[in-house]
């Protein structure tokens, strides 16, 4: 038994080192991809302290929008386009008709306002679209879709272009993201309001314009995860449930850290992908995925609650 | 009179007039789930099944005169839903359609005790098929065993499975175990390994771990035991991984062509085992045309319509409408109760001249069932994927009913004796 937890993997690992790389391949796209969707969660909760339960379904609904879009006729980047503008209304719609009013309101109620804006985009999608699985428009879009095989060591190594893309636009748009917090006057109120409220509401800073501001960018994120998730299987609402992903990595990289967001994220993609794959499926059955990630976050929280990169919360009585 | 008991006189007589128009008409509720996870799933079948009530009452006036009521109660595939939908709807219906094994093995028991019919057809739980301990229960016409023992015994007709491989992706939930006894059995019998592969529920879209699995273990072939958006996931995460397709089958819920457009060409050579067939030229196809799709009355679409789910929900309805004229005919009375029901589709006799007097020509193969036989073992086509569509790539198959049928016994058994008091059929003989 100790020998198939300690030794014999890491022999499997040596022994056939092309398999090792397509499992951490594997990892890390997924990886990659908890990540953007935790990054909206980040977003949402660092500038208004609220923890955002309509983020997996803001994924389906923008994926389901842009395929709905196209279907009428209209050209696959126009629909993108078209999209994001519907990502917009529903950001300026959820502040003013949800969050203006309950401002001041405990963290909890707004919580409660997310799980309300979940059941509506589901019910509404459903109307609208229908809860048929929908191919996503991967070639109209110009996403590559052949692979690339390698032969490390004599051995095989698939890259997914589609996958290799994911990867691209993902760091590209978490680049952008992070310079957009970091360099710009409306990135650093988002910063501001997400340090300190009273103060930031005190120099000015618009509540409003910033709540509507990190909606859309979470509907922007939520988009880009629709396209990519999608793609891999097609658009339905079975989408939504990928986003509970991104709840370990919350947990493990804190909820405030965007940085936290984006290691947490690989972290567990490439730590769950090995774990399955090495000791999971030899010794427990395969299908770890659905709680290592838990457990790794759980380990990590015993230690510190305030996950790895979360701010530690001081409270003076 | 005054005006007070003119008001109620009114009310008294409305009363009884709702009273009567509420019994004028065969309550079948569907525990359906268009909406969740598995939804891509189930909205062509439920519309298969709708279209077919909608078009018998708007065609015949119903079944015997009496207008079904086909209404849906919407579970999502969740399994509390499914049981609040169960109690609901218990007491005006004549049959509970509760559309996930989950569901069916909750609502089993209690369909003993509240004597309400169970149909799952082609799916729950597979010693439904014995009769004299779950009287009430049906899986018409084919159960999961059914299925596991066809996907081998076609399997051993492409060359000897000793010595083979085969890895048996399924769904993380009780409908994907439901085959392993008799996968195992088989197993065990002709010398093949089996290696089960679980997909959890959040994993349905993100396979690559299991692919990885199946690309180390390097099996012969992969079976897979999939429904809702797990067998687009595991279809695509195949073609990735370059697994050769003709070496890939599933389970009739994994054979929907809304899984395989998404991979077009690349998926040719799928196969997914099934007991019905889609037909546009059968009469029923026609008469669903004029009656239900020409007035609006459908939800469907041409493209849902010439699909192997729409048909398979056709079917469906068209075997509980079976059943209910059965017990008509027999009761000599058009409104049956629940009872009377369960002794219909106790003596459903589906042979050719009857398919075809129903319109149902080569959509489905004939089968019987009896007081002991619940499932009625049609068998059915081996389904292949031409890159369009799904065509018949075997002659009529049928179980081997006789290899497992000692499971059978022990399971429905087993399952009476955990649930004691459990009421059994003493008066059928099998």
């Amino acid at each position: 038994m100790l020998k198939d937890i300690f030794i014999n993997p890491f022999v499997d690992m040596v022994e056939a080192p092309d398999f090792l790389l397509q499992v951490l391949w594997e990892g890390l796209v997924s990886g990659v991809l908890y990540a953007l969707i935790a990054l909206g969660f980040v977003l949402i909760f660092r500038s208004s302290r609220i923890f955002n339960f309509a983020q997996g379904i803001m994924v389906v609904f923008a994926a389901l929008t842009l395929v709905g879009l196209h279907s009428f006729g209209v050209p696959a980047w126009i629909s993108v386009l078209l999209t994001l503008g519907v990502m917009f209304v529903l950001a300026v719609g959820i502040e003013r008709v949800v969050l203006r009013p309950l401002v001041g309101q405990p963290d909890i109620i707004l919580f409660m306002a997310t799980i309300g804006i979940t059941l509506f985009l589901i019910g509404g999608g459903e109307i609208i679209f229908g809860g048929e699985n929908k191919q996503m428009i991967t070639e109209e879009l110009g996403i590559p879709t052949g692979d690339t095989v390698l032969e490390p060591w004599g051995g095989l190594l698939i890259l997914q272009h589609l996958d290799i893309t994911v990867v691209v636009v993902a760091c590209a748009l978490v680049a952008a993201l992070l310079a957009f917090l970091n360099y710009t006057q409306m990135g650093r109120a988002i910063r501001a309001l997400g340090d300190d409220h009273q103060a930031a509401l005190s120099v000015g800073i618009s509540l409003q314009t910033v709540w509507v501001l990190v909606w859309f960018i979470a509907g922007i994120i939520a988009l880009v995860t629709g396209i990519a998730w999608g793609a891999r299987a097609g658009v339905s609402f079975a989408l939504e449930v990928i986003a509970y992903k991104a709840l370990p990595v919350l947990m493990l990289g804190g909820l405030e850290s965007i940085a936290g967001a984006i290691i947490g994220g690989l972290m567990i993609g490439l730590m769950e992908k090995l774990f399955e794959i090495y000791w999971g499926q030899p010794l427990l059955g395969g299908n770890t995925e659905t709680w290592f990630a838990f457990v790794l976050a759980l380990i990590v929280l015993l230690f510190r609650p305030q996950g790895l990169f979360g701010e530690r919360i001081i409270e003076r009585v | 009179m005054t005006r007070f008991t003119k008001m109620a006189v009114a009310a008294v007589v409305a009363g009884i007039a709702a009273t009567s128009a509420l019994a004028q008409e065969l309550y079948t509720p569907n525990l359906a789930y268009r909406t969740g996870p598995f939804a891509a799933t189930g909205i062509p079948l439920m519309n298969g099944q709708a279209d077919y009530f909608t078009m018998l009452n708007a065609r015949d006036g119903g079944i015997g005169g009496v207008p079904v009521n086909a209404e849906e109660c919407e579970t999502g595939y969740s399994t509390e839903k499914g049981v609040e939908c169960y109690e609901k709807t218990k007491d005006r219906s004549i049959v509970t359609q509760p559309w996930s094994t989950g569901i069916t093995l909750q609502v089993l028991p209690k369909t003993n005790v509240d004597e309400i019919p169970i149909l799952a057809p082609g799916y729950g739980f597979s010693p439904m098929m014995d009769g004299e301990t779950f009287q009430w229960a049906f899986n018409i016409p084919a159960g999961y065993w059914d299925a596991a023992d066809m996907i081998i015994q076609y399997l051993e007709e492409q060359g000897d499975l000793e010595g083979k491989k085969i890895a048996f992706l399924h769904l993380d939930h009780p409908f994907g175990k439901e085959p392993l006894p008799v996968l195992e059995m088989h197993a065990e019998n002709k010398g093949f390994e089996l290696v089960p592969i679980p997909v959890g529920l959040k994993e349905m879209q993100n396979q690559s771990a299991q692919w990885l699995q199946i690309r180390r273990e390097r099996p012969d072939y992969v079976v897979m035991w999939g429904w809702g958006a797990m067998n687009a996931g595991a279809i695509t995460e195949a073609v990735k991984t370059k697994f050769p397709m003709e070496n890939f089958l599933g389970v009739w819920w994994a054979g929907h062509d809304a899984d395989l457009k998404i991979v077009g060409e690349d998926g040719k050579g799928y196969k997914s085992i099934s007991w019905s067939f889609p037909n546009p030229d059968a009469p029923v196809m026609q008469d669903i045309q004029t009656h239900v799709v020409e007035p609006g009355l459908t939800q469907s679409n041409p493209e849902e319509m010439a699909g192997v789910f729409y048909s398979r929900g056709i079917i469906i309805s068209a075997i509980l409408g079976e059943g209910i004229r059965v017990a008509q005919e027999e009761f000599d009375t058009a409104e049956i109760s629940p009872s009377q029901l369960r002794w219909g589709l106790e003596n459903i006799n589906m042979t050719e001249e009857r398919i075809a007097e129903l319109g149902l020509d080569g959509m489905v193969p004939p089968f019987q069932t009896s007081c002991s036989d619940h499932t009625g073992n049609s068998g059915g086509w081996m389904l292949e994927w031409d890159g369009e569509k799904f065509v018949k790539a075997s002659e009529l198959m049928t179980a081997n009913v006789e290899g497992y049928a000692d499971i059978v016994s022990a399971k429905a058994d087993e399952y009476a004796e955990a649930n004691q008091p459990w009421a059994v059929n003493e008066d059928c003989e099998s």
